[in-house]
């Protein structure tokens, strides 16, 4: 066989990423397959670790604290603290300066699209000015073809809910689009590219006049989160003279440009620990050593033939629901790959509340490891000793509510790599 | 009162069971020979990672994105609906959102599908773009021609006033230059060199020099499908494809073929295309069945072999054609020690540094780390990739006049990564691409089977 | 018109707006009250079909010989609300060739255009019907949308001057002198609701005459009043596919069964249904069997749908009635007929009127029947033209193509906002500002959102009702919280906090029967962005609007990341 590697971790999201460069730093050959694009460009990019307590208790001023209550099974109480920390501490590596956060360990409240407070541990440099505990006063502004985030309504609830400034809103028309419904990456190009709108004048230019006439003495200016995709921090700092004033963005659901900009920063990691990666063919299936109980190799889909990679350790880091990590159908829901056990009620009408933002026990569906992060099945048994999990799909957490999603990843990713890479 | 008062409802024998002729009826099941692709989007999220993997969505905001012209329009539809958005045609075929989707969509069947339609129902017969579409679509047609007079075709085609009459006449940009034909076409090299018979006895002394024992190997057999543009245009290519195929012990074939196929699904001319893909699926599966594997050194052909084929046509043998076939690279690494080999390798010169661009099709088939990964272990060259964007020509799309900015506008990135990359030399599976970083950079652009030839295959 | 007497009919389904439009053009000084959103109760709940009376071609004959009729009359005065889809009756080879036979022979006895085709016929038409089918009768059966052809009913009523009041429960009628003299009507309180009236107040209604127009509903109206209105109602469950896998109503050839419809609605497909008697059309259970029954059995046509998504469930209550003493033991063999109860004929209670039973198609009919009725007992002579004056929309198919072309909008788009608005599209489209597609699924922009605000207030099922926003695959999941910022800043956030909660919740609530597979994925990437990005589920309680109003105040902001020290 000719694929083979010390580590081979599946899955390309945040977990799976994490997973990776922690076993190439223990000096393993790795390599990361992932089928399709992760679904960190679903996600805010900010780095959640703990907002809420799984009973809704919150918003936690200090994650941590917070952190050795966590019932048994939750993915942050399988690995302990120090795993938490070691997984912030690498991703603060990997990000640079592009991230901020790290200065605390208490969690910053950022305003969210819909104009309510989220409380996050790291969060992106362009976001940074936007903090809700910063007294600095603040004008939001949206765009007229941007549906889904209306300025004046969001900066309404905000102050709704008793930041310590005022916020206000405005509406502004974009230049340089003729079409009423540009894609999010059309604004950032536009922008990263700082086009001629007339007389040389720019588009960044153009949006801060336009913005300038609605402004009333703020400090801040907040913009929804398309200012620029391979040039933001040149885009912010010309939007930032222009107006005379910080500028930050706010976070918008998919797709999300902070999400776009850590994936890439992400892969250039990856590159640089020397993990060899494939991405576009799914993993389809295993075959188990033939002594004990380990896996050989993994059968990666090519349309139709099947190829065999083999590794001395794996890491399975394909994400939940969203992800396919984790699938169902009407009878039942199951970890496509190894058919790892995954625990769930047998009447799916006990997988979900009646209140949409009740306790949904699909949002806690996944694996279940031990501390070593290796699944186990319905009794408790690890199911291959060369197998870990990490990110969504473990289970035993919800992270929408707990807002606890990229901390997992991290923690999980960072601990299940490192330890693959030792057992090589 | 109700339905309930039938008094026969006991059903019909087994034995009687409906009208025993139709268990063969031939079911009609697409009647106009349209798929009915609704129900792909049944996988769809709304997520909009196709859209922001569009590189025409990015540099033009009327174009309303692959969740548009995908999953949304064609949910969208009624079978009574037969009109389709005319902005299908300004989607240039890249397939990065079949790559992107989280979900599985079928996102470029489901273009293929709309823009055959569209091009079948809304575009005039009569109308210069369907002719210059159709032209371009059936490029292996005009440089058979062209081949058989290649001085006297690439001193026409690249004659500036004759440039900017077609650009005037015929909507072909005027900003490109044609690209030459070779003076020998890889098929008339092959010819000359004794086909297959020779190409067997050369890998047989290649595997005999490498420990003899496997000799007489029935595995070690390709069909090479070398697509139209090694074969008139770049024959250096495929030529490096039999060499170091044959030096890993490999006897290659080279079958009657067609075209690929690919430009014709990006100009909406299914007709065109199924006509040559039932060649290519009829010569290729018989080897197939001979225990031939089918190599392609052009990505976009392999893309179209495994991808579209089965997606859009249902010849006997196109579900095998689409599982044997294999990128040459790839073919090379699943099989062979490749990364032994050129670990050992070296190649001459003063350390080249190549700036690789993937195409898009090579990222849609996992293919596109595959080269910088594997000549990193190479010496005395290096590889630089110059990041995931898309080259903006798509095959035909670049060389229409009113797409060539848009083209040329998405190339930008691509062009100052490789400006800012060492080295002066280009490299990439894909012909077309090789001629918009051409175009764009003015290097020379080569193709990784004939860095391997330089390393691998002492001449 | 001062000296015009008075109405008011209780109930804003087809039948009630059916009636209000009827009255309305005679001449009469009508209000509508309706407890929730116009077709709150049954009718938008039903699936969509507009019977050619072919299902009532052995079974009941006059049934069908009114819905023939009635179809062909829909199909000219609510073009815009029907779509000719056609219908096919599917045998399977296990099911009654009799039966079959006596199918066709109905129709033909009926005036039902029907036509034998075999299975190889019918499944050139219907590509996905399943192999063994062995034949199908072709009649015309059509999809109608209830919600478009009841808010067109009561737009057309409004234009002849009468007052719709939507949100307004009846608490009492009013009863003098043994006479039914109004109702007194408590404007709704709930969030959400159309803002005009201040809510939580009441208001007495005076009228000539009271219709009770509540189809299930109508024994606790009759009860307010003291008399007895039997009405048995029998709940079924309607699935919502996520994409059309046919375009031609599916029927199975046989006697009376559950689960054994499907039809073509807009983007979707539903399937029917089951059919159960009920004791409180309010309160029922909604069982996973009842889904997995029409998904099974109507597989067995339609193959494709074993694997199909299913975006979300819900169930109707047929308002069936008996005349007392009938004692049929089974809700499917009660008659789907109508019956107009005449209380002072029956009770010697004047001034109230119920009507009961009866089927969505012939919706029309019922409403002249009852006018007629009224008109006679309030000493009126006007006719009936509700059969012959269009509904406000219904259009022209050629003027509205060229004048679709201007708007900008891509072609679905167009077309379906061309489909959904009728003769109105010019008009609601014609905008100088930007119009965005707000929700994709359903091809809906910011324009439409704003003409159907403008129609229905801050009530944002109204607004979906009115054109399928946040009704495709996402179910809101990325368009509900777009639609309530296009409330602000006419209405104030807290309302628009209020609305985007309730039209959440309510979207969540259908969808809940579609758990799995795709539409579990599908709801965990909702989840997600409206708890983990946005916060709305934590953060909400304690946002503008909500219950926990003094929470948020609570929230030490000091206590957080202030910012990196030096940084910006």
């Amino acid at each position: 066989m000719a694929i083979e590697q010390d580590v081979l971790v599946i899955g390309g999201g945040l977990a799976g990423a994490t997973a990776a460069i922690s076993a190439a730093r223990t000096g393993a050959d790795v390599r990361l397959v992932s089928s399709k694009q992760p679904t960190l460009r679903h996600a805010s990019g900010l780095i959640d670790v703990l907002g809420y307590t799984p009973d809704g208790e919150g918003p936690l001023a200090d994650p941590f604290a917070a952190l050795s209550d966590l019932p048994e099974g939750h993915p942050y109480e399988r690995v302990g603290r120090d795993a938490v920390e070691a997984g912030l501490a690498l991703f603060d590596e990997i990000v640079g300066n592009t991230y901020e956060g790290n200065h605390t360990e208490r969690n910053a409240l950022i305003p969210t699209q819909g104009g309510r407070v989220k409380p996050t541990a790291r969060y992106p440099a362009s976001v940074s000015a936007g903090l809700a505990s910063d007294e600095r006063d603040a004008l939001l502004v949206g765009f007229e073809r941007l549906a889904g985030f209306d300025a004046s309504l969001s900066a309404a609830r905000l102050n709704a809910t008793g930041v310590p400034f005022t916020a206000r809103g405005a509406a502004v028309e974009f230049p340089e689009l003729s079409s009423a419904d540009p894609k999010v990456t059309r604004f950032a190009q536009l922008l990263d590219r700082d086009e001629g709108v007339d007389a040389g004048r720019g588009v960044r230019r153009e949006v801060t006049e336009r913005v300038t006439t609605h402004m009333d003495g703020e400090d801040r200016v907040g913009f929804p989160a398309v200012l620029g995709d391979d040039h933001p921090e040149e885009v912010r700092a010309d939007l930032e003279s222009h107006l005379g004033a910080a500028v930050f963005e706010i976070p918008m659901g998919p797709p999300s440009l902070p999400g776009l900009r850590l994936e890439d920063r992400l892969y250039d990691a990856l590159d640089e620990a020397g993990v060899r990666i494939e991405t576009g063919n799914p993993v389809v299936g295993y075959e188990s050593k033939s002594r004990g109980n380990g896996v050989e190799t993994v059968l990666v889909d090519r349309t139709g033939s099947t190829v065999p990679y083999g590794a001395e350790q794996f890491v399975l880091a394909t994400g939940g629901l969203v992800g396919k990590g984790i699938e169902s159908d009407r009878s039942g829901v199951e970890e496509p790959i190894f058919d790892c056990h995954v625990a769930h009620p047998s009447d799916r009408y006990d997988w979900f509340a009646d209140d949409a933002f009740g306790d949904h026990r699909f949002a806690r569906f996944g694996v279940d490891p031990d501390r070593e992060l290796r699944p186990r099945d319905a009794h408790g048994k690890i199911e291959f000793d060369n197998l870990r999990a990490a990110g969504a799909v473990l289970g035993n957490y919800d992270f929408a509510a707990e807002k606890s999603g990229s901390g997992v990843s991290l923690a999980t990713g960072s601990h299940a790599g490192r330890l693959a890479g030792e057992n090589t | 009162m109700s339905d309930a008062d039938s008094p026969d409802d006991r059903g019909v024998p087994d034995g009687e069971r409906g009208d025993a002729n139709e268990d063969f009826e031939p079911v009609e099941v697409f009647p106009e020979g349209d798929l009915d692709l609704r129900s792909g989007a049944d996988s769809c999220y709304k997520c909009s990672t196709c859209d922001t993997n569009c590189p025409v969505a990015e540099v033009d905001d009327e174009f309303p994105g692959p969740k548009f012209q995908g999953p949304e329009q064609w949910r969208l539809k009624r079978k009574e609906d037969s009109e389709i958005d005319p902005s299908i045609m300004d989607c240039s075929n890249c397939m990065r959102c079949d790559d992107a989707c989280p979900a599985d969509v079928p996102l470029s069947q489901m273009h293929n599908e709309a823009r055959a339609e569209y091009v079948d129902g809304q575009m005039s017969k009569f109308s210069v773009e369907y002719w210059r579409n159709r032209v371009l679509a059936n490029y292996r047609k005009g440089a058979w021609l062209g081949s058989k007079v290649p001085r006297l075709t690439n001193a026409l085609a690249n004659n500036g006033p004759l440039r900017k009459l077609g650009e005037k006449l015929f909507g072909l940009t005027a900003e490109r230059e044609f690209p030459e034909f070779a003076t020998e076409t890889f098929r008339e090299w092959w010819e000359e060199r004794g086909g297959a018979a020779t190409s067997k006895k050369r890998a047989r002394e290649a595997r005999a020099d490498r420990g003899g024992a496997d000799v007489q190997s029935e595995d070690k057999r390709v069909a090479y499908f070398h697509g139209c543009y090694a074969n008139y245009n770049t024959p250096e290519v495929a030529k490096a494809m039999v060499r170091v195929f044959e030096h890993f012990g490999y006897e290659v074939a080279v079958p009657e073929q067609g075209c690929s196929g690919t430009p014709m699904f990006a100009n909406g001319m299914l007709d065109d295309a199924r006509r040559d893909a039932e060649t290519n699926v009829s010569n290729f599966s018989d080897l197939i069945d001979e225990g031939y594997d089918v190599i392609c050194s052009c990505t976009s052909c392999s893309m179209s072999l495994r991808q579209e084929y089965p997606e859009l046509f249902t010849f006997e043998g196109t579900a095998d054609v689409a599982a044997h076939t294999y990128e040459a690279l790839e073919y090379l690494r699943i099989h062979e020690d490749l990364r032994g080999a050129l670990d050992e390798a070296e190649v001459g010169g003063e350390g080249e540094e190549l700036a690789y661009h993937a195409p898009c099709h090579a990222r849609n088939q996992g293919l596109d780390r595959q080269a910088v990964e594997l000549f990193r272990d190479l010496d005395g060259v290096g590889v630089e990739d110059v990041g995931d964007s898309c080259s903006g020509i798509s095959g035909t799309y670049g060389w229409k006049a009113e797409k060539y900015d848009t083209s040329m506008a998405i190339g930008e990135e691509m062009f100052a990564e490789m400006a800012d990359a060492d080295g002066e030399t280009g490299m990439t599976e894909c012909p077309t691409c090789a001629m918009q970083m051409e175009h764009g950079t003015g290097y020379e652009i080569r193709h990784p089977l004939e860095l391997l030839e330089d390393a691998l295959v002492a001449d | 018109m001062p000296d015009a007497p008075t109405v008011l009919v209780i109930g804003g389904g087809s039948t009630g707006c059916g009636i209000a439009r009827d009255l309305a053009m005679r001449g009469l000084d009508v209000t509508l009250v309706e407890q929730g959103n116009l077709t709150h109760g049954t009718t938008g709940r039903m699936h969509g079909l507009l019977h050619s009376g072919a299902r009532y071609a052995v079974s009941d004959r006059d049934s069908a010989r009114e819905c023939i009729a009635e179809t062909r009359v829909l199909e000219d005065i609510a073009s815009h609300c029907v779509e000719e889809t056609g219908g096919l009756f599917v045998k399977r080879p296990e099911d009654s060739e009799a039966y079959f036979e006596r199918k066709l022979q109905g129709c033909e006895a009926c005036g039902i255009p029907a036509e034998v085709l075999s299975g190889r016929e019918a499944r050139q038409r219907e590509p996905y019907l399943a192999e063994d089918v062995d034949k199908a009768i072709a009649v015309p059966d059509g999809a109608v949308d209830p919600f478009r052809l009841c808010v067109a009913n009561a737009a057309s009523a409004e234009n002849h001057g009468a007052r719709i009041e939507t949100h307004a429960e009846v608490t009492d009628l009013l009863v003098e002198s043994g006479e039914v003299v109004g109702a007194e009507i408590e404007h709704g309180s709930g969030p959400g609701t159309r803002s005009h009236r201040s809510p939580g107040a009441t208001e007495r209604i005076e009228a000539d005459h009271v219709i009770n127009a509540t189809g299930a509903w109508a024994g606790g109206i009759g009860e307010m009043a003291g008399v007895d209105v039997d009405v048995r109602p029998s709940k079924g469950v309607m699935t919502v596919m996520n994409v059309r896998q046919v375009d031609t109503v599916i029927n199975r050839c046989k006697p009376k069964g559950n689960a054994d419809i499907v039809v073509p609605h807009e983007t979707t497909c539903i399937l029917g249904t089951t059919d159960e008697e009920v004791e409180d059309p309010e309160d029922y259970p909604e069982e996973q069997w009842e889904v997995d029954l029409v998904i099974e059995e109507l597989s067995k046509l339609l193959p494709v749908l074993q694997e199909a998504r299913t975006i979300r469930s819900y169930w109707g209550v047929r308002p069936l009635y008996e005349p007392p003493g009938s004692g049929t033991a089974d809700s499917e063999d009660i008659t789907r007929d109508f019956f107009l109860l005449d209380h002072a004929d029956r009770d010697g209670l004047p001034g109230l009127t119920t009507i009961v039973g009866g089927k969505f198609t012939t919706y029309r009919m019922m409403a002249e029947d009852v006018s007629d009725h009224v008109c006679d007992r309030l000493g009126v002579s006007a006719t009936c033209r509700t059969a012959e004056v269009p509904l406000p929309g219904s259009r022209d198919e050629r003027v509205l193509d060229d004048a679709m072309d201007a708007f900008g909008l891509s072609s679905p788009v167009a077309r379906r906002s061309k489909q959904r608005l009728g003769d109105r599209a010019s008009d609601v489209l014609d905008t100088d500002e930007p119009n965005p597609v707000v929700c994709s699924c359903e091809g809906v922009t910011r324009a439409e959102l704003r003409d159907a605000i403008g129609q229905s207030g801050t009530d944002l099922n109204a607004v979906r009702i009115r054109t399928r926003a946040s009704m495709g695959n996402c179910q809101g999941g990325f368009c509900a919280h777009a639609m309530a910022d296009e409330l602000h800043p006419e209405y104030d956030p807290e309302q628009a906090t209020a609305a985007l909660d309730e039209l959440y919740q309510e979207r969540w609530k259908g969808q809940r029967h579609a758990l799995w597979g795709e539409q579990l994925s599908q709801a965990m990437l909702t989840y997600a962005l409206h708890a983990a990005t946005m916060n709305r589920d934590r953060a909400a309680r304690s946002a503008a609007g909500s219950r926990t109003e003094a929470d948020d105040r609570t929230v030490d902001f000091e206590a957080f990341d202030g910012g990196a020290p030096g940084g910006d």
